[in-house]
């Protein structure tokens, strides 16, 4: 099971594929970096114009960014206070602190570090997990995988954090667009409004370029943004080899971080953000000195870090064997496999291997070069792009937004299409309307309905063709328990509390 | 007035000698082959394949220049081409049953009149498989259980209105025998299903199958004669049921094409069957080939119009 993955290893260190990698990774630090790009708005921007690219060349750039733009989040968060990527909010609580205190070069070579082991984590969590779940994938039928897809809207749940209904109407809207086109069974048109180019349903691509670039792009030229301040004296110019001590008492925090971004991302629905706060808490708790944190504690920073960067692999272990994706970047990256023709689920593993498995060490060998690219050479010039001239970047990613768009089928509908949804993502960007339940919505939604379908006929109409089996019953407890769990904490913390008064 | 008349007479002398040119001279321009699906999908692949052999025949440096116009199964691609100018500088990919059955399950802008038939190249023939240790390892265990248990059987395949929906029609015909239709986005999830057990039976085709033969049992082939493809295994005429079918791709032209441009391309076309390499390169991509062309190729696609009219007025499938 293992020895394909010895076998794609020579064919990811050529040339191309590994330059790939990294010249993924360095772009993905500068996206990162620059507040309001995020991993995935990059990949989505990018994912159309890799249609002419080998497979792996595609991937690894893929992949290089996500590991990239995981760490470079961290720059801005710990010289400006200002988050780069969403996935870095928590990085903020003890990276600013540090930088105040004319620590921020440290600060920045333990993200980078951190992130690197999350990274390689998450990595090696995806070469051990993923090939035997690609196995097993084959037993899920129909009715397992419908239960699957509701399991994961039942997973959105954790996305919706402070406001429940616009967190569920943003999941009704993606469940709605999965629904336009041709009917999965029977081709009927649905809500196409006769155009031929909507029969085959919205493409995630479209939705995603729209929804997640558009509004940041017109985000970055709305507000004028003050970058004075980033100068080199404030980092500290100490070379990471000889930072590296000051870590080795991080070891519990990473592993436990590591173990928690994993989880995280396998999950559906909860991505880096949601990972990199809920190891921030978990560290805090066990740590000697709580107080500290929040002062400029550099084993917050390592938390976070370690954390946010952890999910990025494991989030496309459902992603590949099943075609689930774990987070909105795995998404996109299942629409980059798309467009190469690569179907997610078990046949991708025997048809591909050396794509599938090469993508692995791609993730690996991103993670490592993080160290190497972001920690010795570049720290300091990194923080310097936070300089650029915002408005030319902005129109820059917009025309690359509009070519890429174009080109996947040579259509300016596709085009239109983008810009509507890009409309719609503004409006809910500024109302603030979580966007990846949409995501997911529509990736979910699609798929629960198909497959329900395709039960319902394998079991001539029989409703109880659904709870046949074992694994079908494993998954409707484990959705009921997403669902009622937090309702029953809530209950439990409240009555306490009565209690207590 | 003389003048007048002898601008005409010049102007209508210069257009026959136009005319006559327009043929000689065909192609004088690249001519451009619109495949209705994405880059590296099976007719894409079959365009690209043919499309330097064609080159050759045509001769005097011609070219042609695949544009990928996907969507809607086809449907995009190929009312372009039916809606072309008829000059021979536009060709375009033609797949059946499927173009055809489009006519009828939907409103499409074009119908079998709106084509010059050029030649079809591939047939991939439909075969019938089961999951192993499901007991029903040949096409009489089948038939047999489907005639007990109407119903009973259920059947993974690639959407309703295809090539794999008429094979099972006609099966159904032929024996009389019930089964239930399980219609995948596509045949390789049905073939996944069929791999993990979750439907009994499989109509796909044989080049889908071909390196899948120790994972499912393939009961038969529904051509005339052994495909080169697998010759091991048997076709169903030769364990007696009359069964023919299959998914075909070729080339069209839009209606009403020069007379002359239209033997030029049926000459070019018809080459195609007997170049070895040609064949060797299709091959090599897993497309069996299968070359009909001109009105051999109307009557084909005019004979498959009659079999999915026919169905869909005994039972529509939408």
């Amino acid at each position: 099971m293992y020895s394909e993955l010895l076998h794609a290893l020579p064919e990811v260190i050529g040339f191309s594929n590994f330059a790939a990698v990294i010249i993924g990774v360095i772009a993905g630090i500068v996206v990162g970096a620059m507040p309001g790009l995020s991993a995935t708005m990059a990949i989505s921007v990018l994912v159309p114009f890799t249609f002419g690219l080998e497979p792996l060349v595609a991937l690894g750039l893929m992949a290089g960014i996500y590991n990239g733009a995981m760490y470079g989040g961290a720059i801005p968060a710990v010289l400006l206070r200002i988050p780069g990527t969403p996935a870095a909010v928590a990085t903020t609580f003890d990276g600013y602190p540090m930088a105040q205190k004319g620590e921020g070069g440290f600060a920045l070579q333990v993200a980078v570090v951190s992130s690197a082991i999350g990274g390689i984590a998450s990595a090696f969590a995806l070469m051990l997990l993923a090939p035997p779940l690609s196995k097993v994938t084959l037993l899920f039928g129909p009715s397992e995988v419908f239960w699957v897809a509701v399991f994961g809207l039942a997973s959105i749940i954790f996305l919706l954090g402070g406001n429940p209904v616009k967190g569920l109407i943003s999941a009704c809207f993606g469940v709605f667009v999965s629904v336009i086109g041709a009917d999965p069974i029977y081709g009927t048109d649905r809500f196409t409004f006769g155009q031929l180019e909507m029969l085959d349903g919205i493409s995630i691509v479209i939705l995603l370029v729209g929804l997640y670039a558009l509004p940041p792009v017109i985000d970055l030229l709305e507000t004028p943004l003050k970058t004075d301040g980033v100068e080199s004296s404030k980092l500290g110019t100490e070379p990471i080899w000889k930072a590296m001590p000051r870590m080795k008492g991080f070891w519990k925090t990473w592993l436990r971080s590591s173990v928690i971004g994993i989880w995280i991302g396998i999950l559906p629905g909860a991505g880096g953000s949601m990972a990199a706060f809920m190891s921030y808490n978990e560290a805090r708790r066990s740590s000697k000195h709580p107080e500290r944190w929040g002062e400029g504690e550099p084993e917050g920073v390592a938390a976070s870090e370690t954390a946010n960067n952890a999910d990025t692999a494991s989030a496309l272990i459902p992603a590949l064997t099943l075609g689930i994706p774990g987070t909105a970047v795995a998404a996109v990256m299942l629409g980059g496999l798309l467009v190469h023709g690569l179907q997610p689920g078990p046949m991708l593993f025997r048809e591909n291997p050396d794509v599938v498995f090469g993508f692995m060490w791609q993730f690996l060998f991103g993670a490592i070069l993080l160290i190497l690219l972001g920690g010795s050479l570049a720290t300091n010039s990194f923080a310097r792009l936070l300089n650029l001239p915002r408005p030319l970047l902005g129109s820059v990613i917009i025309v690359l937004m509009l070519i890429g768009v174009y080109s996947i089928h040579g259509r300016m509908f596709d085009v239109y299409l983008m810009l509507g949804f890009g409309a719609v993502g503004w409006v809910m960007d500024k109302l603030k309307f979580p966007l990846p339940p949409v995501v997911l919505g529509l990736i979910l939604g699609g798929f629960a309905e198909e497959n329900l379908r395709l039960a319902l006929r394998i079991g001539r109409g029989d409703w109880s063709v659904l709870f046949q089996n074992t694994t079908s019953l494993i998954l409707v407890a484990l959705t009921v328990a997403v669902v009622v769990g937090p309702i029953v904490k809530r209950r439990m913390i409240d009555r306490r509390k009565h209690a207590e008064s | 007035m003389l003048k007048h008349i002898k601008s005409a007479t010049l102007a209508g002398a210069m257009a026959l000698v136009a005319g006559a040119a327009f043929a000689q001279d065909y192609p004088s321009k690249p001519i451009e082959v619109i495949v209705g699906y994405s880059a590296g999908g099976g007719t894409d692949v079959m365009a690209r394949t043919a499309a330097p052999f064609i080159e050759k025949y045509l001769g005097d440096g011609a070219s042609l220049v695949v544009k990928n116009m996907p969507g809607a199964s086809g449907q995009i691609g190929v009312t372009e081409a039916a809606n072309a100018d008829a000059d021979g500088y536009t060709l375009g990919t033609f797949n059946l049953p499927g173009m055809m059955a489009r006519t009828i399950d939907r409103e499409a802008a074009y119908d079998r009149d709106s084509f010059t038939y050029l030649a079809n190249v591939v047939n991939d023939p439909n075969v019938i498989v089961t999951t192993k240790g499901g007991g029903l390892d040949s096409i009489d265990k089948l038939v047999e259980e489907a005639k007990a248990n109407p119903g009973a059987v259920t059947v993974g395949m690639s959407s309703l209105g295809g090539d794999d929906h008429f094979m099972l029609i006609k099966l159904q015909e032929l024996t009389g025998a019930e089964f239930t239709i399980v219609p995948f986005k596509g045949s390789a999830p049905a073939r996944t299903a069929l791999m993990g057990g979750h439907v009994a039976m499989g109509i796909l085709n044989i080049s889908e199958v071909a390196e899948f033969q120790e994972e499912l049992n393939v009961l038969g082939v529904a051509t005339e004669e052994r495909s080169d493809f697998a010759p091991d295994l048997p076709t169903f005429q030769e364990q007696g049921y009359d069964l023919i079918n299959g998914s075909m791709r070729g080339f069209i032209a839009p209606a009403g094409l020069p007379e002359d441009v239209q033997a030029k391309l049926l000459d070019a076309f018809a080459q195609l069957e007997t170049d070895e390499e040609f064949l060797a390169a299709m091959k090599a991509t897993a497309n069996p080939v299968e070359v009909v062309t001109g009105d051999e190729f109307k009557t084909l696609t005019s004979d498959l119009y009659d079999l999915a009219k026919g169905v869909w007025e005994a039972t529509p499938w939408n």
